[in-house]
């Protein structure tokens, strides 16, 4: 059925933002651990997406979904009491801005509604299809 | 009678036999649609059906997926009652048809 391809398409939507998602969560959890001063440790992710295909074809529209560490310069926090603070009294946590973050959680998922109600929509459309013509 | 009457009588009759081999054909390849038809709809409902216990033993890569291919599934299950309740109208009204 030809509104199975609205689904595919719908569920590639989907699953990008699944995957920004992850990556806006993982990046969360990792905000306050210890990296080195070289930026050894946890590196901030970021998702990189790509339309792939897209033109005259639909259905040959694909998505290429990738996660990618974006090196930024870790997080300088001066805590001299910590054990593993430098002789400036410095601790190192990566760059990650929670705000940020925040707002890559709330747009993936407002993001993750739009598709799913396009999806519902192309599903309405069928059922109503469906009903042309039957008297129940 | 003459062998030209006669191959003018199987040229006739040709055409004849031919549509009816036509109309069987035709009947065989209605019925293979349908049976293909409903063979699609239970592959699409035994996907879900394995995509449910994949669901229910934890191991489900994404839930979306699931969703959208059990209503797939249902509306692919739902073109199949409409189909139905068309043909079985078609042929009650046959049934009933005065003689």
């Amino acid at each position: 059925m030809d509104h199975n391809q609205i689904f595919a398409v719908s569920a590639q939507g989907m699953s990008l933002e699944r995957t920004r998602l992850e990556v806006a969560t993982l990046n969360l959890a990792n905000a306050h651990t210890l990296v080195g001063p070289d930026g050894s440790g946890y590196q901030p992710l970021s998702v990189v997406a790509r339309s792939v295909g897209f033109g005259v074809h639909f259905n040959e529209a694909k998505m290429s979904v990738g996660v990618v560490a974006s090196p930024r310069a870790p997080r300088q926090v001066y805590e001299p009491s910590h054990p593993n603070a430098n002789a400036a009294g410095m601790v190192f946590y990566p760059n990650i801005d929670p705000a940020q973050e925040m707002m890559t959680v709330m747009t993936a998922t407002r993001a993750y509604e739009a598709n799913v109600g396009a999806m519902n929509a192309a599903r309405a459309m069928s059922q109503k299809a469906l009903e042309i013509g039957g008297t129940r | 009678m003459s062998a030209e009457a006669l191959a003018a009588i199987a040229a006739i009759q040709g055409p004849a036999t031919a549509q009816g081999a036509q109309a069987s054909n035709a009947s065989e390849a209605f019925s293979k649609m349908v049976s293909e038809g409903l063979s699609s709809v239970n592959q699409q409902l035994l996907a879900s059906e394995a995509g449910l216990q994949q669901l229910a033993s934890g191991n489900v890569e994404n839930l979306h997926q699931l969703m959208i291919q059990m209503q797939e599934a249902k509306l692919s299950f739902d073109l199949l009652m409409q189909v139905r309740s068309r043909l079985l109208e078609a042929y009650q009204d046959v049934m009933r048809m005065q003689i």
